[in-house]
């Protein structure tokens, strides 16, 4: 009780002063403390190739058991996405993992973006057709195409001017790449509705809804994905890797030129929105290589990290300012451009920090030396208050939520400016001006 | 009950909303764990009596616990009462300002005017001014952050009972 009233006067300090000074920014002392308590109890689900379907709820309303509840969803279902996948795109229930690394993963056969809004809203192949890449990279329909050197540069950039979006730039002055993908269930319905195009979506005319996820069929899946070209510094061994058609998009930004290259690319960052029966914001988790960048205030301990370097920090020159994106013009054929320096804005949560080395060890387990145990959760964004129809956000937990390779230059804890996953999305619409249902994707339509 | 138990029951009370708006079973917002700190502080300072914001919640809970029951309209007007001091009900005025408008409000002094003096208001935080109950009162949105999705202008508001939360 003591230390409670302590506590009290320490945040009503923090905060007078904040207010006589005419501040309006103040992080209570007293959540600051709270965030930093932690009780971690061990995960006994095994791997497994099966994406949740369901609201997570381990039984205890809280926040915080809550939270854990929504961060081992997330991590069951990273891993069943990241499982090695048949010709099919089926998960491989015969091996686990971290096994056949050379297998492209279950969502590396969802349809990309690109394959979904084609030009004049022709109508997109079916799921199980091929789309084949733009005659600059080759004929192999099979292999990954990497076209975006922007998360959603054509919706943010129009949309959000107060966003500094930017490219990232890794250690080797080699641009960061993206894609976007939908699994079966988001692309049927666009299809069945014909939202792939803006004729199609004016006859739709009204709000999407894509389908949830219930008890037993797994809903709506979408996932964005970075990566970086494996080059001097990197260690492929610690990634997971794979062969991609690394494009440029002439139509991205001016100046730009056609070209292409088949090159290996080690996976960085990976968002996965969910939607699930009770959560129609959807539910948002988001991983890292945990080599990406150090976080603010606490020590750079990494020998190397993809997007900083210590030479940096301590003075050298030459450098980028601090989660800042290069100068203008923006072309990702530039293999020169200085690299970025980035660090991660607010720190992983404690309880997400345990639960993440528990899958690790697991994953560790299951096969030594898997790339997977490289990779860990930063959170999970979740509506602490679904259905409040005076906040269709839902209230989401945490409030701000950001992947230093997917918002590297919006982190922060400013709302309507730093990014939140569900804040965000909550603005997107179609080409027709009604809700796209948390999803920017249709706006691409032509 | 807690310091912060009264204080929620209180601000129930004074505001008019009901608890599920004022302390959500999840609150990730929390906005009461700033409030009560500075309400406390600013109250024992402004009016030279550190006892003031423990004696005004002691007093609410003895309303709120007595037998048969108040009603919460009964308990406000309780509070707000001329038998209480000046320096208790502007306390509890206060409190009724704070949660409206996420700031902290100073009277000034004004000798010979009939209302007393401009009130003055400084905002505590982002966080604050996102929360305050006025714009729930307006069934709108604090200028520069709506949790509205794209195109509910074109949509008439919910009715105000959601947004206070006395449906």
């Amino acid at each position: 009780m003591k230390e409670n009233r302590v506590l009290l006067i320490a945040g009503a300090s923090l905060l007078l002063a904040a207010c006589d000074g005419g501040k309006d920014e103040t992080v209570s002392a007293i959540s600051a403390v709270a965030a930093s308590s932690s009780s971690v109890s061990p995960v006994e689900e095994p791997l497994s190739p099966e994406i949740p379907a369901k609201e997570p709820f381990g039984g205890n309303v809280s926040l915080e058991s809550l939270q854990r509840d929504f961060d081992i969803f997330s991590w069951q279902s990273f891993i069943a996405l990241n499982w090695p996948a048949d010709t099919d795109g089926n998960p491989n229930a015969g091996v686990t993992i971290g096994e056949q690394p050379n297998t492209m993963r279950v969502w590396q056969h969802y349809k990309e973006s690109r394959d979904i809004f084609l030009p004049e809203g022709t109508t997109p192949p079916g799921w199980d057709q091929p789309f084949p890449p733009p005659a600059t990279c080759g004929s192999d329909a099979t292999k990954p195409l990497l076209r975006q050197v922007g998360k959603t540069p054509n919706v943010l950039d129009e949309s959000a001017e107060p966003f500094q979006t930017g490219p990232l730039i890794d250690q080797n002055g080699q641009y960061t790449r993206y894609e976007i993908l939908t699994n079966q269930v988001m692309f049927d319905y666009i299809l069945d509705n014909d939202l792939y195009s803006k004729a199609g979506q004016a006859k739709f005319n009204a709000k999407a809804e894509f389908p949830f996820g219930t008890d037993t069929e797994v809903g709506s899946i979408m996932l964005k994905a970075a990566w970086k070209v494996m080059g001097e510094g990197d260690d492929p061994g610690q990634f997971y890797t794979t062969e991609a058609y690394v494009y440029n998009n002439p139509h991205e930004n001016a100046g730009v030129s056609e070209a292409c290259q088949l090159q290996r690319v080690g996976l960085v960052g990976f968002h996965i929105g969910t939607k699930v029966e009770g959560n129609p914001q959807w539910i948002w988790s988001t991983f890292e290589h945990v080599n990406n960048a150090p976080t603010q205030g606490q020590a750079a301990d990494k020998e190397h990290y993809n997007y900083y370097n210590h030479h940096c920090a301590d003075g050298g020159v030459d450098c980028t300012a601090v989660n800042e994106p290069p100068p203008r013009p923006w072309n990702p054929a530039n293999t020169n451009t200085p690299p970025s320096q980035i660090e991660r804005v607010i720190p992983i949560a404690d309880d997400t920090a345990a639960l993440n080395r528990q899958y690790q060890q697991k994953l560790q387990a299951a096969v030594p030396g898997t790339v997977w145990a490289n990779y860990e959760l930063i959170s999970t964004q979740w509506p602490t208050a679904a259905g409040d129809v005076t906040d269709e956000t839902g209230v989401p937990a945490p409030t701000f939520l950001a992947n230093t390779t997917l918002e590297t230059y919006i982190q922060g804890r400013v709302k309507q400016t730093s990014s939140s996953c569900i804040q965000c999305h909550n603005n997107a619409a179609m080409t027709n001006g009604k809700k796209s249902d948390f999803t920017y994707l249709l706006e691409r339509a032509q | 009950m807690s310091s912060m138990d009264n204080f929620v029951g209180l601000s129930v009370v004074l505001t008019g909303f009901a608890k599920s708006v004022i302390n959500p079973t999840l609150d990730e917002v929390n906005i009461k764990a700033e409030y009560l700190p500075v309400w406390t502080e600013r109250v024992a300072s402004e009016s030279g009596d550190n006892q003031l914001p423990e004696k005004i919640l002691s007093n609410y809970q003895a309303l709120s616990e007595q037998e048969p029951a108040l009603t919460d309209q009964q308990i406000g007007e309780q509070m707000l009462s001329d038998s209480q001091s000046a320096a208790f009900v502007l306390a509890c005025r206060q409190l009724i300002f704070l949660w409206y408008m996420g700031a902290w409000p100073t009277v000034q002094e004004a000798p010979g005017t009939s209302t007393g003096g401009r009130t003055d208001f400084c905002t505590l935080s982002s966080k604050s001014y996102t929360s305050g109950l006025v714009w729930r009162v307006m069934q709108a949105h604090p200028m520069g952050d709506s949790n509205y999705s794209y195109g509910y202008w074109g949509e008439p508001p919910v009715a105000l009972d959601k947004y206070t939360g006395q449906q």
